[in-house]
C-alpha cells in the first residue's frame, strides 16, 4: 500500500482539469489547515480566510506538484507562507477605530457578521461535536477503539491491527461501520439544521 | 448507497486503499455529490474526535473555494495554453542560441589563428630555457643531487680572424708550408665554414689525389 496514493490520484485527476477532485482535497484537510492557521491568528474567522487562500494558491500551484512529498506537507507549508505574509501585512497596516465597528474582523466584504461568531453558528458546531461524542459513545467497543485509534492516535489499519490483535480486513471493516454508525446521526444535523440534534438524542 | 462503495471511500479517506482503487473512486467521487458529502462528513468525524478547538466545524470554506476556482479555467485548459503560447518562441530561440555559440566560435577561432603573412615558425617558437646558476656550480660542491640540466649551447664560435682574409694568408704563405700540411690546413678551414664550403665541390677530382 503506498502512502498518500488517495490524495495523489485526486490530485493528477485536478491536473488533468477535473476540479471536483479538488473539492474532496479541500473538504479533507479544511479542519486540519484552519487548525494549523490559528497557530499564527487567534481570530478562527480570519484563520479560514487565509486558509481559503492558502487553498486557492494551492489549486493555482497544482501544475507544479510532481508528488515528490505528500499532498498534505506541500499544502501545509503553501499554508504556513500565507499565514505568516498574513500577520506581516496586518501587523504593517494602520489600525482603524470606528465606535461602530471596533472588532473589524468580525465582519465579511458585506460589513455582516461572519457565521462563526454568531450565536448560531457556534452553537452548530457545539452540536455536531456533542452529536459525534454522543454517536461515539453508543458504538461497541471494539468499532470505538478501531476509530479512535485511527482518527485521535493517526494510526495505520496495520498498527491498529497489531494493537487489536486482529487481521488488518478487521480493521478495516471496523472502522467503516463506526463511520457509518457516526453518519447516520450527523447526516440528521447537517440535514435537519440547528436542533435536530437535540431532538434525535 | 452500495456498501462496498461505502467502505472503500473510507479506506481511501485513511489512505489504505491500493492505488488502482484509489483511481477508479477518485473519478467517482469528483463527480458524485452524494458521495462527496459523505466524504466531508467523514472529515467533520475526524475533526470533531480530535476536539480541534475554535475550528468552526460546518464552515462554508469548502463551498467558498470550489466557487473561486469554479471562475477560474480547468488546470489541464490553463496548462495547455500556456505550452501553446510557449511552442511558438521556442525553436526561434533556439535558433538564436545555436547562432549566437557559431559566431562566438568564430570569432575565438580567429583571434586563435596565426596573423596573415607571419611566418608559422614564429609562433612555434619554444621558449628559451633559461640556464640556473645553479647548474654552472658542481653539484658535488653546491651538496644538491646530480643535475640534468642541460648546459646552454655556446653562442656563434667567435672568428678573431674574417674567414676570406685567413683564406688569403694562407695561400700568401703557402711556399713556406709543407704540402701535406697547406692541404690540411684548407681542408680545416673549408670544413669549418657554415654550408656552403661543405656544398662545394672538392678543389681536386677525384682521380687527381694521390
Amino acid at each position: 500500500m503506498s502512502a498518500d496514493a488517495s490524495d495523489l490520484s485526486l490530485v493528477r485527476r485536478v491536473q488533468r482539469g477535473d476540479k471536483g477532485a479538488f473539492d474532496a482535497l479541500v473538504l479533507k484537510y479544511q479542519h486540519k489547515l484552519v487548525k494549523l492557521v490559528m497557530r499564527y491568528v487567534r481570530n478562527p474567522a480570519e484563520a479560514e480566510d487565509i486558509a481559503q487562500e492558502a487553498f486557492i494558491k494551492a489549486y493555482r500551484a497544482l501544475p507544479q506538484f510532481r508528488g515528490d512529498s505528500a499532498f498534505y506537507t506541500w499544502l501545509y507549508r503553501i499554508a504556513i507562507n500565507t499565514a505568516k505574509n498574513a500577520v506581516v501585512s496586518r501587523d504593517r497596516s494602520p489600525i482603524e477605530y470606528d465606535l461602530d465597528r471596533n472588532n473589524e474582523e468580525s465582519y465579511d466584504m458585506q460589513g455582516r457578521l461572519k457565521d462563526s461568531e454568531t450565536p448560531e453558528g457556534l452553537v452548530l458546531t457545539d452540536e455536531i461535536r456533542s452529536t459525534v461524542n454522543a454517536a461515539i459513545d453508543a458504538l461497541p467497543e471494539d468499532l470505538r477503539t478501531a476509530i479512535v485509534l485511527r482518527e485521535l492516535e493517526g494510526l495505520s489499519y496495520e498498527e491498529i491491527a497489531a494493537a487489536m490483535a486482529c487481521p488488518v480486513g478487521t480493521v478495516r471493516s471496523r472502522i467503516f461501520r463506526a463511520r457509518e454508525a457516526i453518519d447516520r446521526r450527523l447526516r440528521e444535523v447537517f440535514e435537519g439544521g440547528l436542533g435536530r440534534a437535540e431532538e434525535l438524542g | 448507497m452500495n456498501e462496498e462503495l461505502d467502505s472503500q471511500l473510507s479506506a481511501m479517506f485513511d489512505d489504505e486503499l491500493a492505488p488502482g482503487e484509489c483511481e477508479l473512486l477518485a473519478r467517482r467521487l469528483s463527480r458524485d455529490e452524494q458521495l462527496k458529502a459523505r466524504w466531508g462528513r467523514y472529515a467533520v468525524v475526524g475533526a470533531a474526535i480530535r476536539s480541534e478547538r475554535g475550528v468552526r466545524l460546518n464552515a462554508p470554506l469548502a463551498g467558498l473555494v470550489s466557487a473561486v476556482i469554479l471562475a477560474e479555467p480547468a488546470l489541464a485548459a490553463a496548462h495547455g495554453a500556456r505550452r501553446t503560447g510557449v511552442r511558438w518562441w521556442q525553436p526561434v530561440a533556439a535558433a538564436a542560441v545555436a547562432a549566437g555559440v557559431a559566431a562566438v566560435s568564430v570569432l575565438w577561432l580567429r583571434a586563435q589563428a596565426p596573423l596573415a603573412g607571419a611566418p608559422l615558425s614564429a609562433h612555434l617558437t619554444a621558449p628559451t630555457a633559461t640556464v640556473p646558476s645553479a647548474a654552472v656550480v658542481p653539484a658535488a660542491a653546491a651538496g644538491v643531487p646530480d643535475s640534468y640540466v642541460v648546459p646552454r649551447a655556446p653562442a656563434v664560435r667567435a672568428m678573431a680572424v674574417p674567414s676570406i682574409e685567413l683564406a688569403n694568408y694562407v695561400v700568401a704563405h703557402s711556399v713556406f708550408s709543407s704540402p701535406v700540411t697547406r692541404r690540411n690546413l684548407l681542408s680545416a678551414f673549408m670544413t669549418s665554414e657554415s654550408g656552403t664550403a661543405a656544398e662545394e665541390p672538392p678543389d681536386e677530382p677525384a682521380a687527381n689525389v694521390r
